[in-house]
């Protein structure tokens, strides 16, 4: 005899929330043990510039240079998208863009169950809708 | 897809300019589409070479975010190459934009960055160019840095002086290697009695490659005819058979093994 295979549509949903969930405190704790691991207390509040200029990228360590540079290149990307690129591991990468969010010169928006890294050039701009002012 | 190359060096004079307009004929003329980018925005010099006098828009502009870049490309295919295609983009050479140029915050370099970067979307995918040449300023400055992080090969152009040689080896271990950056060295305006014989020639490049610890694209003699030119003519199209031109197609064929 066979167990039913039907999934209940709640269970469903939960299952889905509770994945979310553990993945956002996944990426917690990888930012955690980065900064743990380079002894860096980083605090959004204090007055570190934000600016993501060549000089900023000079004087960044070279793990964190390598990901600031590629993300500059790619405009926007998730943590995937990243290691893609450096050949380093996903949750490696993660870990350095989420310090490079702390650091303030990365901002991080949610997409659906994605995480997206950018680095703010306009004011108020929309990662979804990057556009030059030329374009429409 | 093709290849954004970054001319380069620690100090001004060491004939850039000349290369970055020779090397951009060179490729056109092997039936190449090349964009040559007048990226010198203290001391720009392209549209006196090139005698284009005004420009709707500039690369000023394009930095700026008023255009897109192609609005700031120059097609002198008809004037300036038999075979393939030749585009100039220029740096405004106003004064009031040269000064407006030097005072530009972090926040606007950050933004140049982008747009630098973005060239290689707009310029090698879209429009389908083979090469984009950087002519950029001498020295560590944000125009020149931002050029460099945008490309994906520097060529470092340097003379035989101990200050050139002090700075340029700087500039390598302290920004060029930082970025990871494919970089070849080209010694300009050597002394041609020390490049007489082969034995010199190889004992010469032996020891700067040594000390620069980098590829040697070339080692080009000082030639007087070309100062006597007063920069007015672009060598590879009027003298093509002439050494110095000679000796860039030979860069132009090693940046490929770069």
């Amino acid at each position: 005899m066979s167990l039913p295979r039907k999934v209940d549509p709640i269970s469903t949903t939960l299952l889905q929330k509770i994945k979310e969930s553990l993945d956002s405190l996944n990426e917690k704790l990888e930012v955690m043990i980065e900064i743990q691991k380079h002894g860096q207390r980083v605090n959004p509040e204090n007055s570190i510039p934000n600016v993501l200029d060549v000089m900023t990228l000079l004087s960044l360590p070279d793990h964190l240079r390598k990901t600031a540079v590629t993300l500059c290149k790619l405009d926007q990307a998730t943590a995937d998208q990243v290691a893609e690129q450096t050949k380093r591991a996903r949750a490696v990468e993660s870990g350095y863009l989420n310090q490079l969010v702390l650091m303030g010169y990365v901002k991080k928006e949610r997409r659906g169950r994605k995480a997206y890294f950018y680095v703010e050039r306009e004011e108020n701009q929309n990662p979804g809708e990057m556009k030059e002012p030329w374009e429409k | 897809m093709g290849k954004i190359i970054a001319v380069h060096s620690y100090k001004g004079g060491t004939g850039k300019t000349l290369l970055s307009i020779n090397l951009a004929s060179l490729y056109a003329n092997r039936g190449k589409s090349v964009a040559l980018l007048d990226l010198d925005f203290r001391a720009p010099s392209l549209h006196a070479i090139f005698k284009v006098h005004d420009s709707e828009y500039w690369l000023n502009d394009y930095l700026n975010g008023v255009c897109e870049i192609k609005k700031t490309l120059h097609d002198l295919s008809q004037t300036h190459t038999k075979k393939g295609r030749v585009f100039v983009g220029l740096a405004n050479p106003s004064t009031e934009a040269i000064r407006e140029m030097t005072a530009k915050d972090r926040k606007w370099e950050m933004k140049a960055l982008g747009r630098l970067l973005s060239l290689k979307t707009s310029l090698l995918s879209d429009l389908g160019l083979d090469y984009v040449i950087f002519d950029t300023s001498p020295g560590l400055q944000y125009s020149s840095i931002n050029a460099i992080v945008s490309s994906d090969v520097v060529l470092v152009v340097s003379g035989m002086d101990i200050s050139d040689i002090r700075g340029t080896q700087r500039m390598i271990d302290e920004l060029y290697e930082l970025f990871e950056k494919k970089t070849g060295l080209i010694m300009n305006k050597v002394f041609a009695d020390i490049l007489s014989s082969r034995t010199q020639r190889a004992d010469l490049a032996k020891k700067l490659m040594n000390s620069y610890n980098l590829p040697m694209i070339e080692m080009i003699p000082c030639f007087c005819d070309i100062l006597k030119t007063g920069g007015v003519s672009i060598f590879a199209n009027e003298y093509p058979e002439h050494p110095f031109i000679k000796t860039l197609d030979r860069v132009a064929t090693n940046i490929e093994n770069l």
